[in-house]
């Protein structure tokens, strides 16, 4: 095993640890600030394995947009929305016990089917000039979706306003 | 020839059941409505008496008046429509009855007026149409159509104190129950008929020649019971009977005229058009257990009718053994055995004429039991008495009806009933045996329940003078009243004593479908 | 850098595009008209979605693909959209007056509505997963929106926000399904995920798809939202949720199954018979125990998704038709029946019990008889839609070896028959309520329910046409 490979290794497993820690604290902590925190420490650490991967682009976009604005949209709805800030919600009802249950039966197909598979790994390493690349394929074979992605996000916004509006 | 006689035959009532929609609402519209819809009613009896007794040749064996175009040609289903003598009488005494339903309801029922009339023809096109289709799924759309109507005829304007709404859905659910699994049979016998260059057929006459499933005995016999069950639901064979006596005791007079004239025939009509030439196989190999329903609808029916202490509670019992001695004469006429084709026709014959005479004289009971209820509030047998002497005319209708009824010789009863025997000792002697039974008891339910309650004994004055106070009054039957019940008088006598006026027509198509099962 | 552009051909997603941009045209009006212009907003739509009916059957035997194969215009697509059309056409028309009694006559309400339609007709042409989920995404995003559009019902708000957990939720499934789907097979389009070899990745990926899909057309066990959502949100946007959503959904749902994924039929055909099983007999037997027409309408709903799927085991050429087909007739029958419970209405009061319905047959007979026509079509009974429909699928699956499947279908339903005919029961044989007058029908309602009327009938009684443009249309 080359030094490379076994960095990669290292790297991967740190990033999915934060990952996984910064889930459960997002969904274990009666605060709701704190479990909002959690979750931007989960969102980094995928990002991270992002980068371990080398998807330097995807890693920086996931930092941007979900640690940079969503979380942060987050945290300003729970600062401006009177009573969360202090109320301490519980995190469990009746049904965790069935949930947990399914939610590892999913885990559990899913991982084995995940290393019984062989996949297709690309024989070449993508190259340097990404975000050229991923610019170009959004503009021309992708550019359906993309116009439909700004659609979609009109009629968020539209709805935004709708449920918002006085 | 009329063109498009038969379309026109099926159509005419839904027409006149629209213009009953459109009739302008005012004072006078009920009376309009009404006095519409009975004229309106007589152009196709009078349409399909110029058919049937002008028209119609009784001795050719193929099917008459037919008219077939391409309706869903995705699927190759057919308009196809046609009359055979198996299904003109019943054509014939659909127009009949409904125009006699109609005049009489037109004098008795007030309330709701419009609804009930346009329910009354959007029936008759229910029914002329299953009687005329040749098509397997316009058999069945019209099988269905006509379930709709009766179920509101039931419903809202059946006697408040017999569960109108719930003797309704039961015979609703009862008849689907078995016309849906009819429906997967007709599936089934389609996809089997197609190959992969042609489509398959739901056409009742190529299915007859082409047998679905005729070398695969387990499938046939599923879509054979399918179908079976639809059609002894509808009869009612036992143990299927149960939702008839409550759905006869229900319905407005006109509605139990209908339901025991004609649409417990779509079922045994259904045993000769479908089950019979499509199936003689199957039908062949289980008319021991056909038969053996039959007997045990003949004597049972005739034993809970004579149980019965409510009139029309009899008279809808006496229909499930009148009914069965239907289905045994086709058990009968198509039994294995070495019965020679001239004893199986009788017992086909007769079976087919006692569908036509059960239709009018279970039609006309039907009637008078109405009339007695509509004056005495009440059918308890134990009530009456005496009325021979109080009411003569209807004491007089009432006993022809009766004794036509328990087959008395002379009447249209008698013939029938013992064609269907005659035939049925020659291929199935230890049933028909034990089916004598029903008649002796059938005679029994009649002459000691309903003559001697009712006709006989002494005219209760104190009771009936009691209640007059509360405006019930026994009267004879007015004019409107003899009207109706006429036309059905006559053809019991008529039928009893020259039988030979339907029974060549029936003959022809008897000796045609056996000529095509019994080699 | 040079880049090479795709074919551009947008006629292919020109109804797409018609839509779209009578949403926007909408939007901008919502700006310049006063409250009292705010009709003309709905008569634009109408103009619109008729315009786009009109390109949709300009694409009739067009055959093309365009955007890379993104989209592909075939005459499965074109019928499906058509018949989404028709749904959002007269659920606009159902919407003029709902909207002003109901204090929710905004131009954002028919906004959203057409970016709905964007979505869902762009879901029926698509031949990409990527464009599958990002139009299930614009069908469902203005949904939740107006399931909660009246925003001082609290029932209203709790319908909405249901639908959005829920339908996010099922979308990160779908997510996560393409995900997998294109880890075993390097592709997200249809037809070229149909050309590599089947692997158990797929599989799994194919189930999660199946999850996505399933949320959205409300199959058992996905169906728990479904009585809430339909009972909470404006009743016009029930009748528009329940058809065209379910239209669209089993498009792609289709096409996906049976374009993507025949190579796994094996596999997902026995699941999905016993989905089909239980939702139909859920549905239906939960539907018996509803006395609120609006719940009720919802597990029929429900029971009727479960026979649409029977028509997918069934595969084949007869299973797409009779699918396509079903989904009309029930769009048009639902329709209609929805429109006979909004006409008649009162202002803002609505009759949602069963027992509301009592002697409207003496007060409005002719409102009675066509939801009896509505009612009796949705049962199965000739000469209705209804009853063609399900004749077409039980065919299809006794067609092809699914016989117990059609009389599993078949006896559900017999069971529906007994809820269906309550509110008939109501009209004709019960006592008129107290505290409710004769209802009055506002012309554009009328419309709507004479338009679906003569569908369903027409549907009925002439069948053939419309089955042969069902017939054989899904390109691969």
């Amino acid at each position: 095993m080359s030094t490379d490979l076994v960095l990669t290794y290292v790297g991967f497993f740190m990033m999915g640890a934060i990952a996984l820690i910064g889930a459960v604290l997002a969904v274990s902590q009666r605060n709701i600030l704190r479990a909002a925190l959690g979750l931007i420490v989960s969102f980094i650490g995928v990002a991270g394995i992002y980068f371990v991967l080398e998807a330097e682009f995807v890693g920086v976009v996931q930092i941007l947009i979900y640690v940079g604005a969503i979380t942060i949209l987050i945290l300003f709805a729970i600062m401006l929305t009177r009573g969360l800030m202090q109320g301490t919600t519980s995190g469990h009802n009746s049904q965790w016990l069935a949930a947990a249950l399914l939610a590892m039966l999913l885990f559990a197909a899913l991982a084995l089917v995940a290393l019984g598979t062989n996949w297709n790994v690309a024989a070449t390493r993508v190259s340097s000039d990404l975000i050229p690349k991923i610019g170009a394929e959004l503009m021309t074979t992708y550019v359906l979706p993309f116009e439909a992605v700004s659609l979609l996000l009109l009629a968020a916004l539209v709805g935004a306003i709708v449920i918002a509006r006085e | 020839m009329v063109p498009f006689a038969l379309s026109l035959l099926v159509l005419l009532p839904l027409v006149g059941a629209a213009i009953v929609l459109l009739i302008p609402k005012g004072q006078k519209s009920d009376s309009l409505i009404k006095w519409f819809a009975v004229v309106w009613s007589v152009i196709p009896l009078l349409l399909a008496s110029y058919l049937w007794f002008v028209l119609f040749d009784p001795n050719a064996s193929k099917m008459q008046f037919e008219e077939a175009y391409l309706w869903i040609s995705s699927i190759n289903v057919r308009y196809h429509v046609g009359v055979d003598g198996l299904s003109m009488p019943l054509v014939w005494l659909t127009t009949l009855l409904t125009v006699l339903g109609l005049f009489y309801s037109s004098y008795v029922i007030h309330e709701r007026a419009r609804e009930f009339f346009f329910m009354f023809l959007l029936l008759e096109t229910g029914m002329i149409g299953v009687f005329v289709s040749l098509d397997f799924f316009l058999f069945y759309v019209f099988w269905e159509l006509g379930l709709v109507p009766m179920y509101f005829l039931i419903a809202i304007w059946g006697h408040a104190e017999d569960r109108p709404q719930y003797s309704a859905i039961k015979f609703f659910l009862y008849t689907l129950v078995g016309s849906v699994l009819m429906l997967l049979a007709i599936i089934a016998m389609y996809i089997n008929t197609s190959t992969a260059t042609t489509p398959g057929t739901f056409d009742l006459i190529e299915l007859a020649t082409k047998r679905p499933f005729a070398n695969d005995f387990v499938f046939a016999s599923l879509a054979f019971w399918g179908i079976f069950l639809a059609f002894a639901i509808k009869v009612p064979l036992f143990p299927f009977h149960t939702w008839l006596p409550d759905a006869h005791t229900a319905a407005p007079t006109a509605g139990s005229v209908i339901l025991a004239g004609i649409l417990l025939k779509l079922g045994t009509y259904g045993f000769v058009r479908v089950l019979v030439p499509i199936f003689p196989q199957v039908f062949q190999a289980n008319v021991l257990p056909i038969a053996i329903l039959a007997t045990i609808s003949i004597v049972y029916g005739a034993l809970v009718a004579m149980a019965q202490t409510d009139f029309k509670r009899l008279i809808a019992y006496s229909s499930v053994n009148h009914m069965g001695y239907v289905i045994l004469g086709v058990a009968a006429a198509v039994a294995i055995g070495g019965a020679n084709l001239t004893d199986r026709a009788i017992a086909l014959n007769g079976a087919m004429l006692q569908m036509f005479n059960h239709g009018v004289i279970t039609g006309a009971l039907f009637f008078i039991v109405g009339i007695l209820y509509e004056r005495a509030h009440t059918r308890d047998l134990k009530s009456f008495g005496g009325l021979g002497a109080k009411t003569p005319v209807y004491g007089a209708i009432l006993l022809t009806a009766s004794f036509a009824s328990l087959g008395l010789p002379g009447l249209a009863g008698f013939i029938s009933e013992f064609m269907v025997f005659r035939g049925a000792f020659a291929t199935l002697p230890l049933i028909a045996t034990i089916c004598v039974l029903g008649i002796v008891f059938g005679a029994a339910m009649m002459l000691w329940k309903v003559i001697q309650n009712v006709l006989l004994g002494v005219f209760d004055e104190k009771r009936w003078a009691e209640q007059e106070k509360h405006g019930v009054k026994l009267y004879d039957m007015t004019r409107f009243e003899v009207i109706t019940l006429a036309p059905l008088l006559f053809l019991m006598v008529l039928i009893g004593v020259y039988p030979s006026v339907i029974l060549n027509t029936l003959n022809t198509i008897s000796v045609a479908i056996l000529g095509q099962i019994v080699k | 850098m040079s880049l090479s552009v795709p074919d551009l051909n947008l006629r292919i997603i020109a109804p797409v595009l018609i839509v779209a941009i009578s949403a926007l045209v909408v939007l901008l009006g919502e700006l310049v008209t006063s409250s009292a212009q705010k009709r003309g907003l709905g008569y634009a739509s109408l103009v619109g979605l008729l315009a786009a009916g009109g390109a949709a059957m300009g694409l009739w035997d067009a055959h093309a693909v365009a955007f890379r194969e993104m989209v592909r215009a075939d005459n499965f697509g074109v019928f499906l959209t058509l018949t989404i059309l028709a749904g959002a056409v007269l659920c606009i028309l159902l919407s003029f007056d709902f909207t002003r009694a109901h204090r929710i006559e905004t131009g954002e309400y028919y906004a959203l509505i057409l970016f709905s339609v964007t979505g869902m007709l762009l879901m029926v042409t698509a031949a990409d997963l990527i464009i599958i989920f990002l139009a299930l995404e614009l069908l469902s995003l203005p949904l939740y929106i107006l399931a909660a559009f009246k925003r001082e019902d609290e029932r209203s708000l709790e319908a909405g926000l249901k639908y959005f957990l829920l339908g996010a939720f099922s979308s990160a499934f779908f997510l996560y399904g393409i995900a997998l789907v294109y880890g075993a097979t390097g592709t997200t389009n249809l037809a070229r995920i149909a050309a590599s070899a089947p692997s158990e990745m797929l599989l799994i990926g194919a189930g999660l798809l199946l999850v996505g899909f399933a949320f959205k057309v409300a199959l058992v066990p996905f169906h728990w939202w479904t009585p809430d959502v339909y009972e909470g949100a404006p009743t016009t946007i029930t009748a528009f949720m329940s058809v065209a959503v379910k239209a669209a959904a089993f498009g792609a749902f289709l096409r996906a199954f049976l374009v993507a994924l025949p190579a796994l039929a094996m596999d997902w055909r026995v699941v999905l018979a016993i989905i089909a099983v239980l939702t139909m007999t859920l549905g239906n037997v939960a539907a018996l125990l509803q006395a609120n027409i609006k719940r009720m309408l919802a597990y029929s709903s429900i029971a009727h998704a479960g026979y649409i799927l029977i028509a997918l085991v069934a595969m084949g050429g007869a299973g797409v038709s009779a699918a396509l087909f079903y989904l009309l007739a029930y769009t048009l029958t639902n329709l209609g029946a929805f429109g006979a419970v909004i006409a008649l209405g009162e202002g803002e009061r609505e009759r949602l019990n069963v027992s509301d319905y009592g002697g409207l047959a003496r007060m409005q007979p002719l409102l009675a008889a066509m939801l009896t026509v509505f009612m009796l079509s949705l049962a199965g009974f000739p000469p209705f839609a209804g009853f063609v429909g399900k004749f077409l699928i039980f065919g299809a699956a006794v067609q092809n070896g699914w016989a117990w499947l059609a009389v599993v279908g078949v006896l559900n339903s017999l069971v529906s028959v007994y809820f269906y005919l309550r509110p008939v029961v109501a009209m004709y044989m019960s006592e008129p309520v107290e505290g409710w007058g004769a209802p009055r029908v506002a012309p554009l309602v009328a419309l709507a329910l004479v338009l679906a009327l003569i569908g369903v009938i027409a549907l009925g009684v002439f069948p053939a046409p419309a089955i042969a443009l069902a017939a054989g249309g899904l390109g691969r």
